[in-house]
């Protein structure tokens, strides 16, 4: 009971400080808001840009059309070379024919290509292998491996899309966006520290007398700092979940937007931080406290003579 | 009760505040300790509820050697200790039942416990029909009271009073004196520092004279001596 009181008293006198102060409090929670925000965005860039490069990599495949007069027997034999690479995920046999449609279907507003294609009366296509591997790193792997000479002879033309360029772009913006999010983050970080600490020596300041008092009619050290410390604790909470909200406030608001643009990306980000919200969050409350009890700790040390 | 033994008290770099100060003080007694400014009164009741820690020497409350103190037991001394300063010390935004029982709260009392004790004491002090009026509601002699009160709630055995009506006129002086005077009879032992002939040559209790840090006179029903 005593215990029980003890801490009520305490939150009361916390609740105090926080609303004696309030534009200070406000300021101090804002900045730990931004904080968190802005380490959450530089989370969120990091998980969407993974999605999206593991979605441009599925997509990412070597043709190899081989001459026409090619046999389907050759062609099938290369399939099932190219299939004993741990690298490859998948080798698809495309015969001649759907070769031709699929051609026809791709230019079939352009009259002169297929009146072309009319012209030479027959099928001018081989067959062709189109692979895909788990890594575009691997594609080099499988172009050398393709140079043997017993299929080389066959190959009329690689179709190499050229989508590491994209790929090494995405990542180079990632890499940047992350230094410059880590930056931004450590920026806020140290104007937290900087406005927590001005907070606890205000509210220090402004309960001087109360405090003073508490010392003289024996009140215990840990009630006397206890209230700076429950402040401390208290705006780490609420940024926390202010953040959360605003977190997933912008998942609700970019919905539509965001699904158009990045596909499955953007769902697999959003469900990224749905199902580990609990550690990102917690991690997050976790260090913002430590942060923040430590500034305190380092305040009343310097301006709470107990 | 209490007892200095060989006490000195020395500021840096070469203040020295009192020096081989001893006295014994016996329960229940009423004690002046008087002298001029700057004489090291203040300094003495300052060790007494260990704002200030001796130099050299014992200082002694009732078995308690507080010399060496440890700092996390200065809380349950204080308890056993009231102390009334001239300014007063209230919180100007709590009432008079409020500021007495803010000494109980920060102690852990239960509300039942201080909803008890807070009306006594502000009997005592004669403040029971004032107890929801703020500080700035009250003259200088009833803020006194309000001081003592709560100085009184945790009912210690000793009671250092410095200077208490240092900001008071005669007449609160004297009703404030009257009321150390009553908390003494009850068996309280009180120690008060002030410079204030009047009062102390009114008193007729023991007198101790303090100058340049050293007691120079400690007499049974004394005066006051300094000139």
């Amino acid at each position: 009971m005593s215990f029980l009181l003890s801490v009520a008293r305490l939150g009361k006198f916390t609740f105090q400080n926080i609303f004696r102060n309030f534009w200070l409090s406000f300021i101090t929670s804002t900045i730990f808001v931004l904080t968190l925000v802005t380490i959450n965005a530089v989370l969120f860039m990091n998980v969407a840009a993974k999605a999206v490069l593991e979605a441009v990599e599925q997509k990412v495949e070597i043709t190899f059309s081989f001459l026409p007069e090619t046999s389907e027997s050759i062609v099938t034999s290369a399939q099932g070379y190219l299939r004993g690479f741990s690298q490859v995920r998948d080798v698809q046999f495309i015969p001649s024919d759907e070769v031709l449609a699929n051609f026809q279907d791709r230019h079939q507003a352009d009259e002169v290509i297929l009146s072309s294609l009319d012209e030479l009366g027959e099928n001018p296509f081989g067959h062709s292998l189109v692979v895909t591997t788990y890594s575009t790193e691997d594609f080099e792997f499988i172009r050398e491996a393709m140079e043997t000479p017993e299929f080389s002879q066959y190959i009329k033309e690689q179709d190499f899309t050229d989508y590491q360029l994209v790929i090494e772009k995405i990542k180079s913006l990632n890499t940047r966006t992350r230094y410059f999010g880590f930056g931004l983050a450590a920026l806020f970080s140290l104007i937290a520290i900087m406005i927590i600490f001005n907070t606890i020596r205000v509210a220090i300041y402004v309960h001087r007398d109360e405090i003073a008092i508490m010392k003289l009619v024996g009140a215990n050290d840990w009630f006397i700092r206890g209230p700076f410390v429950l402040e401390a604790l208290l705006y780490s909470f609420l940024s926390t979940l202010v953040m959360v909200a605003i977190v997933f406030a912008v998942f609700g608001a970019l919905q539509i937007q965001m699904t158009l643009f990045f596909g499955d990306a953007w769902q697999g980000t959003v469900d990224y931080f749905r199902d580990n919200a609990f550690i990102i969050f917690g991690l997050q409350f976790a260090t913002l406290a430590l942060l923040s009890l430590l500034t305190t700790a380092f305040a009343m040390r310097k301006y709470l003579k107990t | 009760m209490i007892r200095f033994s060989n006490v000195s008290k020395h500021y840096p770099p070469n203040t020295c505040a009192l020096e081989h100060v001893n006295l014994h003080i016996k329960p229940g007694e009423f004690v002046s300790i008087v002298g001029q400014s700057g004489s090291g009164k203040t300094t003495l009741a300052k060790l007494l509820f260990a704002e200030e820690r001796a130099t050299k020497g014992k200082i002694v409350v009732g078995d308690w050697d507080i010399s060496s103190i440890h700092t996390s037991d200065i809380p349950v001394l204080r308890r056993q200790i009231g102390i009334v300063f001239q300014d007063f010390k209230l919180l100007s935004r709590k009432t008079v039942f409020e500021n007495v029982s803010f000494a109980l709260e920060v102690a852990g009392e239960e509300r039942k416990r201080i909803r008890d004790i807070v009306p006594q004491v502000l009997k005592i002090v004669g403040l029971s029909d004032k107890h929801h009026r703020y500080p700035r509601q009250l003259s200088g002699g009833e803020q006194q009271r309000v001081s003592i009160a709560r100085a009184l709630v945790h009912r210690p055995k000793i009671l250092v009073a410095d200077e208490p009506t240092g900001n008071l006129d005669t007449i609160h002086a004297h009703e404030i004196i009257q009321l150390l005077k009553k908390i003494n009879e009850y068996g309280t032992t009180v120690v008060l520092v002030t410079h204030d002939r009047d009062i102390v040559n009114a008193l007729k209790k023991r007198v101790v004279t303090i100058a340049d840090g050293r007691i120079v006179s400690d007499i049974e029903r004394g005066k006051y001596l300094i000139s």
